[in-house]
């Protein structure tokens, strides 16, 4: 138990914050939404339905999908883009999908390599790209979630002002389903690009997402 | 990796969208029914009962006298019925089949009106109400 524990730390340590913030922000919503409720002298809502309302969804979805666009745009386009002297690089010669013989597939695969990876034809296209799937249908499913929740609690404020509804159509072309979205997005790429750029002459010893500390600033894709 | 994250959002986002409504939107249309149906007989007392109380406290406040008396003075559909309702959160949108459209909130007893009576003056600006809150 100790031995997994230690070996799977940094998924568990993470699903324990996600699962603490999650909570944290439903109980603060909650006291926020009926806060609200008796400046309008609308009735309460209950916790339980709280986490399934559109005010809860959407704030969840919109960070959510913002997270998994991300990683999808990270894994793939450090495929091809390089950044001299960043340990999110690749080294500058080695931009690409590179070879079979690299990546350690079909002929090259080794004897513990993944069943998928040993095989020819779609299995292995898929295989090769697993993460990118699975990562960008995250990202799709969690923005069109955002939009089914953001067209419920934008349509109730409509109503409140005596305005008719939209349909989800017209919302996903609305300025307030973009606003939600970019504001997400922009400190996403903010992050990532701030990453790559600090990472070339900054260091965190220890840390695989830094280079090692003497490591010079032009060394490219070197992580310790 | 396993898709579970994919599926409590999409979980989440059809139980938003979907859960319940089809209930929801049959009481919120029977309350603005039974409100016009109350103007139709002239029983000012029933269609306050269906009033959001703010909304009737408000109208008192401008007429000057009390609900059951104010809301027969005003010019409100009478025996209209709902051609179709919406619901999003405590908030409801009823669309009258002889025109115009009454708007409607939760209460921790149901649904009330808020406002009736209502009609779009232009595309994209909110409803001319002849009752509100």
């Amino acid at each position: 138990m100790r031995r997994f524990l230690r070996e799977n730390s940094l998924w568990i340590v993470f699903l324990v914050l996600f699962l603490a913030a999650l909570s944290g922000q439903a109980i603060a919503g909650h006291a926020e939404f009926n806060a609200l409720a008796d400046q309008h002298g609308s009735p309460h809502m209950s916790l339980a339905r709280y986490v399934v309302s559109s005010d809860y969804g959407s704030a969840v979805m919109e960070n959510w999908q913002s997270e998994y666009l991300q990683f999808t745009l990270m894994i793939l386009l450090t495929v091809w883009l390089l950044q001299k002297g960043s340990p999110e690089s690749k080294p500058l010669d080695q931009a690409g999908g590179e070879s079979d013989q690299k990546q350690k597939v079909g002929a090259y695969a080794q004897q513990n390599s993944p069943r998928w990876a040993k095989v020819s034809g779609i299995r292995r296209t898929l295989y090769e790209n697993s993460l990118v799937i699975v990562m960008g249908t995250f990202w799709l499913g969690t923005w069109l979630a955002q939009s089914v929740t953001g067209v419920v609690q934008y349509n109730s404020e409509r109503l409140d002002h005596h305005q008719d509804p939209l349909a989800w159509s017209s919302y996903i072309t609305s300025a307030n389903f973009w606003q939600n979205t970019l504001q997400n997005w922009q400190s996403e790429f903010l992050a990532v690009g701030s990453m790559a750029i600090l990472s070339v002459y900054l260091r965190q010893r220890g840390s695989p997402e830094s280079k090692p500390v003497g490591a010079p600033h032009e060394s490219t894709g070197v992580t310790g | 990796m396993r898709p579970k994250p994919l599926l409590c959002a999409c979980l989440l986002a059809l139980g938003v969208a979907g859960c319940g409504t089809a209930g929801r939107e049959r009481d919120a249309a029977a309350v603005a029914e039974r409100f016009h149906a109350a103007l139709e007989t002239r029983d000012g007392q029933a269609a306050c009962t269906e009033l959001n109380p703010e909304t009737a406290s408000k109208l008192e406040q401008q007429e000057k006298k009390p609900c059951e008396e104010a809301i027969l003075t005003l010019e409100l559909p009478k025996g209209a019925s709902v051609a179709d309702t919406r619901v999003y959160e405590t908030s409801a949108f009823a669309q009258l089949a002889e025109g115009g459209a009454d708007f409607l909130d939760l209460s921790s007893s149901g649904w009330w009106v808020s406002a009736a009576g209502c009609q779009l003056s232009a595309p994209g600006q909110p409803y001319d109400c002849e009752l509100e809150d």
